[in-house]
């Protein structure tokens, strides 16, 4: 390939060979990183096997698609042609089966060698299939009212199935687990017109994020909405009857989605003898520990001890690693999370991790109205929360909580309240010297001193700017003490002054 | 009676001035845009008429001394000149440098602009117009293949059915407009409006947004992402007269309304509103000002804007479309003839061999004897005095101690200079600090045309007779112009393209009368982007103002795009453009946003109105919200003192429910804000980084 170079050519050796990086996945990091390498010029550098048929898309979006509100051709994050244009070689529907460190070569399904001089690791997360006997038949096959949701094929097929199941369009569903994502399926399937339950193991819902008192906020404001959610009980059996639970329900059912969770997907590393505790373990530059040519982001990586199944830490890190292999100095110090549901009637936002920070609690609940906010505040700052049912003022408490604010004494407190409104200032009581038009500087007890609209014009020019005040005039002059209509408060005929 | 307009902002609102013994009045007249009303700036523009505080004299100082004395035209021209020229023969011809604005006339702009290139030689010549609409102006360019403020009539806001303004308090900072806005509403047209700061425009809104500073092009993307979900985009019109939309659609899926929540503090709920309403509207109209423009990415955002406009297929349809309110009297004109770095009269670019082909012939000038792209407005100002930078300046039309962004720095570098002439009708916070200070006309007491936001130009008249001994801009530059010839021309040491003049060209001319600079500029400007050369100073008076492009034998153009773009292919371009945040962050040492605007009675740096006494000059104050004022200690009218990392500035605190409770605000018509701002410049645009920076505030 170099073969141009001659004896002469020093330049060309002193300067940097041509990275070679392979990113394995085609999620939202993968997508982000790719981002990053071509606005740093390592486009055409850069091959992004991906084992999805489709063009990166935001992942986010599916429960949306799901129910109604989101048009499914605009998930895709770019263009196949844009990764083209700028040089990227995206490989789809490419499964990578190892890593050869020795030989710096990563190895697809069809045996095909990729070399590599970094390789990264976005491989996501695999869903947890809870141990639901009768979900997958004898045959081998998945019983067809069982559906995952997690890719844009699971997606469709829900989608399919809600138009065409083979016992007629399904009226219930059964969603299998109360997280984030359970309650976004369970709200798009109801939007949709079909009747959900809610199966969830733990003793509240949401138990990841919120506290109990949140979690029964949750249950009431989603039986409110038509839903049944059944706690603490795991669904043990599909039957031809139904879901059978623990606890001895069985819930008839022309569907059951599975939204239990995932775990990173760390497979690839194990085999390549990275080390892997929960996740891939990657040092601040989102480098292996065991080996310098070998990275992680998003869920299947895990720093500082922590994975997250976010999508804000996983871009943040695409791009702390775009600047690391573009040989800048960059290092990824944490993020701060905030879990936002997406769903229909149902206001969720939880910051960080309010189940685990220690702190002074500020904490604000009206069950009737289906309403618990709640701050950990420690320092001053906002280290987490959770807001369910009511987000007024979530654009600035996030803020507050991502650039960590220092507050004053019960501000946080104050952060929950409602916001105290601009309480109408009836016109009879503006005091003279209250200015009603700002545009030529005119005082109320100059326009009770005119007689008319047409005074107030040609003595003050009031009302000849921009014609705001023009209302408040009029009432003025109506209430003038000598005006055919008399002002019900006494208090103006001492206020007011003499024409 | 003399039917003129108002000397201040892009409205330039219709207004009749009468003599009244030694006083001039104001009174209504008919006219388009402002119907006859007028703000209380409008109504008190004579006051200056008669001041004290009108400079009558030349003035020069001793540097050593620091005194000031009077001197005659000639004395003060000739030092001016005599200095200009040792500037250039030790240093070459970009040791001079000029710097205009955006309320001189479109005669004194093009004049500005060829006294620099042709007299001086110099390629270091740029306006204050930089720091206003540039980044609206540079968005333009690259969506429609042209600049001009608002594509229609101002009066056709009344007949939308939605109308977002992003970043612009109207109701305030050009009152008469906000008359369109209401009776848009009785209409029954919606308004949207989004500003940091519930502002007296946002009174007036059925959606008011309240953004992060910083964020309005996020804000813009959830948008679009929103209209693209739901299938809004109108996908014929985006076909057949666009280029570009693929690679935006698939940039704005990565941003759902959630994550614009996080990014822009604007709740997704609020995001979902404005993205429905603009998707049932037949007719809608996105405005742009300085609060999305004044930023290191501000023709991004700007962009961003346009790209909802055209997804939904509005530019070009009746009462519908993007446009910029843009700010100074002649902010549009002053940029289109020549005082911008990188511009020649006609809109057209230094750089393009015909443009310089034909503006050297109507000059009779060499074509390669006009200078090429000089350093943008902040650029130019932060390079005065340094080895490599000019030694002199010029300045006409601007107080830039008081509009730069940090000020301080810009301050040091015109102490730098070898010389700083400033020509003004009030001895300005620049003027203070110049060499030399010439007085000048105010607009009563000459003639000359603007150019308003519509792109609509239209002619002041002159209605009194100038003070003795005060001379318009016009003559100060024919006088400098005179001078600088003979200067040059006996001087040694030039190569014959220095010299503007060569064998078989006539040279340029440099009239002091109006009417005779506007032909010239017709002619300059034939064949550009801003064709002006249909215009006569006869039709401006009979049909209240003519908008270009308007060649010879055309009427004018009231609203662009109808047929087609100004891109050779005549498609407007999407342009796909990513969110990068402010340039300073906030952190644990300045962690407020500080942003900065206008108040009705004051104009600008106030070097005019502050010095009327009828408009009431109360000083800066610091805007901020109960909840801050509480964690600082901060009591309403009380002094607190503001931070950032460029300086610092005292004022009392002026405590409102209506400003977001992470940001403050501090107008900038007096000295001391621009002290705080960042000088942070948008790629393209130039413009710097007005409205966002890191601040800390204490009681």
């Amino acid at each position: 390939m170099s073969s141009e170079a001659t004896a002469g050519d020093v330049l060309s050796q002193s300067a940097p060979p041509q990275k070679r990086i392979v990113i394995i996945g085609g999620g939202m990091a993968a997508a982000r990183l790719v981002e990053g390498l071509v606005a740093r010029g390592l486009g055409s550098q850069t091959t992004v096997l991906a084992e999805e048929p489709h063009v990166p898309y935001n992942r986010i979006l599916l429960s949306a698609v799901l129910e109604g509100t989101h048009r499914p051709g605009a998930l895709a994050l770019r263009e196949k042609q844009w990764y083209a244009d700028r040089g990227v070689d995206l490989r789809l529907g490419s499964l990578v089966v190892d890593i050869h460190r020795d030989t710096k070569t990563v190895e697809l399904a069809d045996r095909t060698r990729v070399p590599y001089d970094a390789v990264v690791l976005a491989t996501g997360a695999i869903p947890t299939l809870p141990p639901i006997r009768g979900v997958v038949r004898m045959d081998g096959s998945m019983d067809p009212r069982v559906q995952a949701f997690r890719s844009l094929d699971d997606c469709a097929r829900l989608l399919d199935t809600l138009h065409d199941h083979p016992h007629g369009k399904p009226r219930s569903a059964v969603i299998v687990g109360g997280g984030l994502l359970g309650l976004q399926v369970s709200r798009a399937l109801a939007v949709r017109g079909i009747e959900t339950e809610i199966v969830e193991g733990r003793d509240h819902l949401l138990s990841s994020q919120v506290d109990a008192s949140a979690g029964k906020v949750l249950k009431r404001s989603m039986a409110k909405l038509g839903t049944q959610v059944y706690l603490g009980a795991r669904a043990t059996r599909l039957t031809d009857e139904g879901l059978r639970l623990d606890n001895g329900y069985t819930l008839e059912t022309d569907l059951v989605v599975l939204t239990a969770g995932g775990r990173p997907r760390a497979n690839l590393a194990r085999r390549a003898e990275l080390t892997v505790n929960r996740g891939i373990v990657v040092d601040d530059q989102l480098r292996s520990v065991d080996d310098p040519d070998v990275y992680a982001i998003g869920d299947c990586a895990e720093h500082n001890a922590t994975t997250t199944g976010f999508v804000s830490p996983a871009w943040e890190q695409a791009g702390v690693l775009a600047e690391v292999l573009a040989g800048n100095e960059a290092a990824y110090e944490g993020h701060r999370v905030v879990a936002r549901l997406r769903a229909t009637d149902l206001d969720v936002c939880v910051l960080g991790e309010p189940q685990h920070e220690s702190g002074e609690v500020v904490e604000i609940a009206n069950p009737i109205k289906g309403t618990h906010r709640k701050l950990v505040v420690r320092d001053g700052r906002i280290v987490a929360g959770a807001l369910v049912g009511d987000l007024s003022r979530v654009g600035l408490i996030t803020q507050a909580f991502d650039r960590q604010t220092v507050l004053g004494e019960h501000e946080a407190g104050k952060l929950l309240l409602p916001e105290p409104s601009a309480a109408g200032s009836g016109v009879p009581t503006l005091p003279d010297d209250a200015e009603i038009c700002a545009c030529a500087g005119v005082s109320a007890g100059r326009i009770r001193a005119c007689t008319s609209l047409e005074d107030v014009r040609d003595s003050t020019r009031a009302t000849t700017g921009c014609g705001g005040c023009a209302p408040t005039v009029r009432q003025l002059l109506a209430t003038r003490p000598n005006s055919t209509q008399q002002p019900s408060d006494t208090k103006l005929s001492l206020e007011g002054t003499t024409s | 009676m003399t039917d003129t307009h108002c000397p201040y902002c892009s409205l330039q609102c219709g207004m009749t001035l009468s003599r009244k013994g030694p006083r001039l009045e104001v009174s209504e007249r008919t006219f388009p845009v402002n119907e006859g009303a007028l703000c209380r700036k409008g109504w008190t523009a004579a006051g200056l008429r008669g001041s004290r505080e009108r400079l009558t004299t030349p003035m020069v100082r001793d540097r050593a001394t620091g005194e000031w004395s009077a001197a005659t035209w000639d004395e003060a021209l000739d030092l001016v000149a005599g200095k200009l020229a040792d500037l250039r023969s030790t240093h070459g011809a970009d040791a001079n440098a000029v710097f205009g604005g955006g309320g001189l006339t479109n005669e004194k702009a093009y004049q500005l602009g060829k006294f620099a290139r042709v007299a001086l030689g110099t390629s270091q010549i740029d306006y204050n117009g930089r720091w206003c609409m540039s980044s609206a102006a540079t968005a333009g360019n690259q969506a429609f293949g042209v600049d001009r403020g608002l594509p229609f009539p101002l009066a056709d806001i009344e007949q939308t059915d939605v109308c977002v303004l992003v970043g612009s308090n109207l109701a305030e900072t050009m009152p008469p407009a906000a008359r369109h806005l209401d009776r848009l509403r009785e209409n029954g047209g919606k308004v949207v409006v989004i500003d940091p700061r519930l502002t007296p425009t946002g009174e007036r809104a059925d959606l008011f947004l309240q953004p992060v500073p910083g964020t309005d092009l996020p804000l813009a993307l959830g948008v679009l992402h929103l209209l693209d979900a739901a299938g809004a985009v109108d996908e014929d019109y985006v076909a057949e007269r666009t280029t570009g939309f693929e690679d935006v659609r698939r940039s704005v899926a990565a941003w759902w309304p959630e994550m614009v929540e996080r990014v822009s503090g604007v709740e997704a709920a609020q995001l979902r509103e404005l993205a429905s309403l603009l998707a049932g509207a037949g007719k809608v109209m996105v405005l742009t000002a300085r609060g999305a423009e004044q930023h290191a990415q501000g023709t991004a955002t700007v962009l961003a804007w346009i790209n909802i406009a055209l997804a939904l297929g509005m530019p070009g349809r009746p009462y519908s479309g993007y446009g910029c309110l843009t700010g100074q009297g002649n902010g549009q004109g002053g940029r289109e003839h020549g005082q911008k770095a990188d511009q020649l009269p006609g809109y057209r670019m230094i750089d393009d061999p015909a443009a310089r082909e034909h503006v050297a012939a109507v000059w009779g000038v060499a074509p390669e004897s006009i200078p090429g792209k000089g350093r943008s407005a902040y650029e130019l100002l932060d390079a005065l005095g340094t080895p490599d930078g000019p030694k002199s300046l010029l300045v006409f039309g601007s107080n830039i101690v008081v509009s730069a962004p940090n000020a301080t720095h810009i301050a040091s570098r015109l102490a730098a200079l070898d010389l700083l002439v400033v020509a003004d009708m009030v001895m300005s916070e620049t003027a203070a600090l110049a060499d030399v200070v010439l007085p000048v006309t105010q607009w009563a007491e000459e003639t000359g045309t603007m150019t308003n936001l519509e792109g609509r130009v239209i002619l002041r008249n002159q209605a009194i007779t100038p003070p003795e001994n005060v001379r318009s801009d016009l003559d100060v530059i024919a006088g400098l112009a005179a001078r600088l010839e003979i200067l040059q021309g006996l001087s040694v040491g030039y190569s014959p393209v220095d010299r503007p003049k060569l064998p078989g060209l006539p040279g340029p001319t440099w009239s002091t009368d109006p009417a005779e600079v506007f032909d010239e500029l017709r002619a300059a400007s034939k064949g550009g982007k801003a064709d002006y050369s249909g215009i006569t100073y006869d039709r401006i008076r009979e049909e209240d103002g003519v908008f270009w492009p308007c060649p010879e034998g055309s009427e004018g153009t009231p609203r662009l795009f109808a047929e087609e773009f100004f891109h050779p292919d005549g498609r407007a371009r999407f342009v796909d453009v990513a969110h990068r945040g402010p340039a300073e962050v906030t952190t644990d040492d300045y962690p407020l946003h500080l942003t900065t605007g206008r108040v009705l009675a004051q104009y600008q740096s106030g070097a005019q109105t502050r010095r009327i006494k009828e408009l009431p000059d109360e000083g800066a104050f610091v805007e901020m919200h109960p909840l801050l004022a509480g964690r600082v200690g901060a009591h309403d009218g009380d002094p607190v003192v503001v931070r950032t990392p460029r300086g610092e500035m005292k004022a009392p605190a002026r405590i409102v429910a209506t400003i977001r409770p992470d940001t403050i605000f501090v107008p900038f018509h007096w000295v001391g804000a621009n002290k705080l701002t960042n000088d942070a410049l948008d790629p393209s645009s130039r413009m710097p980084e007005f409205k966002v920076c890191a601040a800390a505030v204490s009681a």
